[in-house]
């Protein structure tokens, strides 16, 4: 019995090898070239430090990155990719390792890698790899080019990839049978065959057939030929297919902003700045230029998207795939014409990318829901990108949707969007024996009413209902009165961030003057924009939303819901307060706490909840492209046979009450706060 | 600032953005301090500079002698074209407009809808809407005082740099002396009206709902008609 040898270079004359190793070279630097371009296309981009915090980085790379826990969230992708992925990396590996053991081991007189039992293990182990690679690969093709779902846009490469990859595979195994096959006329080999199997496997019919010792060695030398070419063109292009994402992906999870997901990085300088905004592509931080290089056309954030579902002809995947060949197209002259002049002159690619690359109305149509990002297995950050551009719309341009500008007004000169006289905010409140704290600041709590809970009259009855909750359960809480304003999340998503920063500072000022330290509010947004965004502005206060306050009062015991309701209730997730701030399952714990309650789920909830079509300022817009995002909605409330759906956002309960409408279900299908429906059972 | 003066600002800008060359907006108000954030917010719109007319002599002015302060600080201003708010909305007098064209003894069209402009900057012609939905069409020779209505355009939102720059723009003070007049021509005496006082409109009764079968609801209707509301 011969001992277990993997010779390497059997059968490969040594001009061939050399010429293998001068391609290998010349694959590597075609593929530095590549990389290097791109590197120097995300430069132009303007600063951004994503270095702080390493060892989240770290985690969030080895979970997301290397893991790719996000992308096995859906299990015909996930699993494919997974196969394809290991795939890459146990051959790439086991590469790795023959290199190590034949030019570091093998001269010191050890080669555990190329003889005996180790190497018939591990073998096997890439023999297995192999094999799943494979099937991942046919999986994508099938899934790609038979099933073919609509998030998927075929491209050239999506096909030269795995066909690819499939010819360099299957050249490999060829590679593999042939020499067995030659082998086998030499020694007995046939125990090989449970440690390469499938070389062994290709090996049977060479034999069948006959093929002669000289016959298999030139198939075999020839099949070398190709499956080295193949595998090192593989190499050269990753920076020019699809392929790149190899490497942007697992580092754009790396780079990954780790800001409170709610928080738009703010403008703070007003004074000194000369422009505000995205205009061009170069405008955009690195990392968001980054971006886009790391997407690679799943399509999740596309098949998530409300606005694109209704119709709109916004699509988040198409967005960032426009704004990534405007950087590629634009990006190579604003570096020549670098060049040429000095450094210092940036007159940039002069393309406008609104109107030129981004519509008008893709701009306008989205909710800022969060659907796209919640759902990126590789944390591409598209609201802060539609955002920026919205920003330079409106601080330089004065150009948005014309409905827009009366809702600035109103807030600008009565602090709330609905336009109704600042000094009737708290009209609603009279009666009910609310301490304002401009007459008692020694309250525990200050409940922050909100514009709609304050000047709409369908959400003044969900603040009326707050308050009698509260004073149920003995809580010790004040209201601003008209002192409040408006907390700035509409006109801030909307791009306004000159009239949010107003408003913002006003609001902090006014709640320091009363050293206000915990808040409670009925409106998500509000909640957010005091919670994760006022910090920047240097407000920090404790902010809670009123679903998760009362079920902390449920808890202890506060409440006493002894009331039968007997409804079957669909709760619905604000998307402000759910992606954005991860609360699911307080107001579900208070549902199932009603008595008479029984609790259903629609198709899309939690993480995957579909936007009510209120969120990112389209509370005020329009909404004449397609069909509308509530009416979507409210079809998946009446599709679980509710009776009730419970809200939990001032928008929310506006967009259902209206979708029910278009319905004519009025009567049959309720739209209720949870709060309503906590007072209606004490 | 008034949503009218709102109209008058923006077709300002648009004649000045039609004519280009050296044209100059200039924004004239009267009123307390506070006038001066809409002077700047019309400065923030792209007006070139401001006038401030104010003096403590000036509170209870009527109309008329608003008009006269106006047209007293419109002497040492150039002007091709006058175009004001058709009325404030707070008295909705409506007549300081028409009252200053007739200090200015210049032509004047009122509630305008529709303004063109000839291209040599002489003439105008100024579209109103009159009784029954008819249009009038009024031409005018430059200078003339134009009242802008509802419809004459859509105003422009201030940008942010348009904002910045208005900080630094010239804003000219005026008190009665700079305008040449006496605290007697002004004010509440120098006014040809007096305003007694103000009442708020009587609060309106909550409705009656009348329930029952249709034989005596109506005879309740009928009775509560001629006893409590007196009307038949």
């Amino acid at each position: 019995m011969r001992e277990q040898v993997r010779e390497v270079f059997w059968n490969i004359p040594v001009w061939a090898q050399v010429l293998h190793y001068v391609l290998s070279v010349i694959a590597v630097a075609i593929l530095a070239h590549g990389l290097y371009q791109r590197y120097r296309l995300w430069r132009i981009g303007q600063a951004d430090n994503r270095l702080d915090r390493l060892p989240e980085r770290i985690k969030l790379f080895l979970l997301h990155g290397i893991a790719q826990l996000r992308v096995l969230k859906e299990y015909y992708p996930g699993i494919m990719h997974l196969f394809i992925f290991w795939g890459i990396v146990a051959l790439t590996i086991g590469a790795g390792v023959d290199a190590f053991d034949h030019y570091v081991l093998h001269p010191l007189g050890i080669s555990p890698f190329q003889i005996g039992s180790i190497y018939l293990i591990f073998s096997q182990l890439l023999e297995l790899f192999g094999v799943l690679f494979v099937v991942g690969l046919i999986m994508l093709l099938v899934r790609r080019y038979v099933l073919r779902p609509d998030r998927l846009d075929n491209q050239w490469d999506d096909a030269y990839v795995p066909l690819m990859l499939l010819a360099v595979l299957v050249t490999g195994f060829l590679v593999e049978g042939l020499r067995l096959s030659v082998e086998l006329q030499e020694v007995d080999l046939s125990y090989w065959y449970s440690f390469s199997t499938i070389g062994y496997i290709l090996a049977i019919p060479f034999e069948a057939v006959g093929l002669s010792a000289e016959a298999g060695k030139a198939w075999h030398f020839g099949l070398w030929m190709i499956h080295t070419i193949l595998a090192l063109a593989f190499v050269a292009s990753i920076p020019y297919t699809k392929l790149l994402h190899i490497i942007t992906s697992p580092t754009n999870v790396f780079f990954k902003s780790l800001r409170p997901k709610g928080s738009l990085v703010p403008i703070l300088d007003f004074e000194n700045a000369e422009s505000f905004g995205v205009s061009k592509i170069e405008q955009f931080t690195w990392k968001q230029l980054f971006d886009l290089d790391a997407c690679i056309r799943c399509g999740r954030c596309q098949d998530n998207c409300p606005a694109y579902l209704s119709e709109k002809p916004l699509s988040p995947k198409k967005l960032i795939q426009d704004l990534k060949n405007n950087l590629s197209r634009m990006g190579g002259q604003i570096l020549s014409s670098e060049t040429e002049a000095d450094a210092g002159s940036q007159e940039g690619s002069g393309q406008l990318l609104v109107g030129e690359v981004v519509s008008e109305e893709e701009l306008w149509a989205c909710t800022t829901c969060r659907a796209c990002q919640e759902q990126c297995p590789i944390f591409v950050e598209h609201i802060d990108k539609t955002t920026d551009l919205r920003r330079y719309q409106v601080l330089m341009e004065s150009k948005f949707p014309s409905e827009v500008q009366p809702i600035f007004r109103n807030i600008e000169n009565n602090s709330n969007p609905w336009g109704i006289g600042w000094a009737s905010r708290a009209d609603w409140a009279e009666g009910l024996g609310l301490k304002k704290l401009s007459e008692d600041s020694g309250v525990d709590y200050l409940l922050w009413v909100g514009c709609a809970d304050s000047f709409d009259d369908r959400n003044k009855k969900v603040a009326t209902s707050l308050v009698k909750v509260l004073q149920a359960a003995g809580v010790n809480f004040g209201i601003l009165g008209t002192e409040e304003k408006c907390c700035g999340d509409s006109p801030r998503r909307i791009g306004n961030e000159y009239l949010f920063n107003t408003l913002a500072q006003e609001n902090i000022e006014t709640l320091k003057k009363y050293q206000v330290k915990k808040i409670i509010t009925a409106c998500p947004h509000c909640f957010n924009t005091l919670k994760n965004e006022y910090p920047d502005l240097g407000g920090n206060f404790e902010v809670f939303h009123h679903s998760e306050f009362v079920a902390g009062l449920v808890r202890e015991g506060k409440l006493k819901l002894s009331k039968e309701l007997s409804k079957t209730v669909t709760y619905h997730d604000s998307c402000y307060l759910g992606r954005y701030n991860d609360i699911y399952q307080e107001p579900r714990e208070v549902l199932k706490k009603l008595p008479g309650i029984k609790l259903v789920e629609m198709s899309r909830c939690r993480e995957k909840s579909f936007c009510c079509g209120g969120g990112g300022g389209r509370m005020w817009m329009e909404e004449d492209i397609g069909k509308r995002i509530n009416e979507l909605r409210t079809d998946e409330a009446i599709a679980v046979k509710a009776d009730l759906v419970g809200t939990a956002c001032p928008f929310c309960l506006t967009m259902f009450e209206d979708g029910v409408k278009a319905k004519e279900l009025e009567g049959t299908l309720q739209v209720m706060d949870l709060v309503e429906l906590i007072a209606q059972a004490i | 600032m008034n949503p009218y003066d709102e109209f008058a600002v923006e077709e300002a800008l648009q004649l000045k953005e039609k004519f280009k060359g050296d044209s100059t907006v200039t924004i004239v108000s009267l009123g307390p301090q506070r006038a001066i954030e809409a002077i700047r917010t019309a400065l923030a719109m792209g007006a070139d500079k401001g006038v401030h007319i104010d003096d403590p002599a000036l509170a209870g002015s009527d109309s008329f002698t608003v008009a006269k302060a106006l047209a007293a600080a419109l002497k040492d201003i150039p002007y091709d074209i006058i175009l004001c708010g058709k009325q404030a909305v707070d008295d909705d007098c409506a007549q300081v407009p028409q009252s200053l064209a007739e200090l200015l003894d210049l032509p004047q069209a009122m509630v305008v809808e529709k303004l063109e402009v000839a291209d040599d900057g002489k003439k105008a012609t100024a579209y109103r809407r009159i009784e029954g939905g008819a249009k009038e069409v009024l031409e005018l020779t430059l200078p003339a005082v134009i009242a802008a209505e509802k419809g004459l355009n859509e105003p422009r939102y201030a940008s942010l740099p348009g904002i910045m720059k208005a900080k630094s723009k010239e804003v000219k003070n005026l008190d009665l002396a700079a305008l040449g007049m006496s605290a007697g021509d002004v004010g509440v005496e120098g006014s040809k009206g007096k305003i007694l006082k103000y009442m708020l409109p009587p609060e309106k009764q909550p409705g009656k709902k009348i329930e029952g079968e249709p034989e005596e609801t109506a005879k309740e209707l009928v009775k509560l008609l001629r006893e409590e509301a007196k009307i038949i």
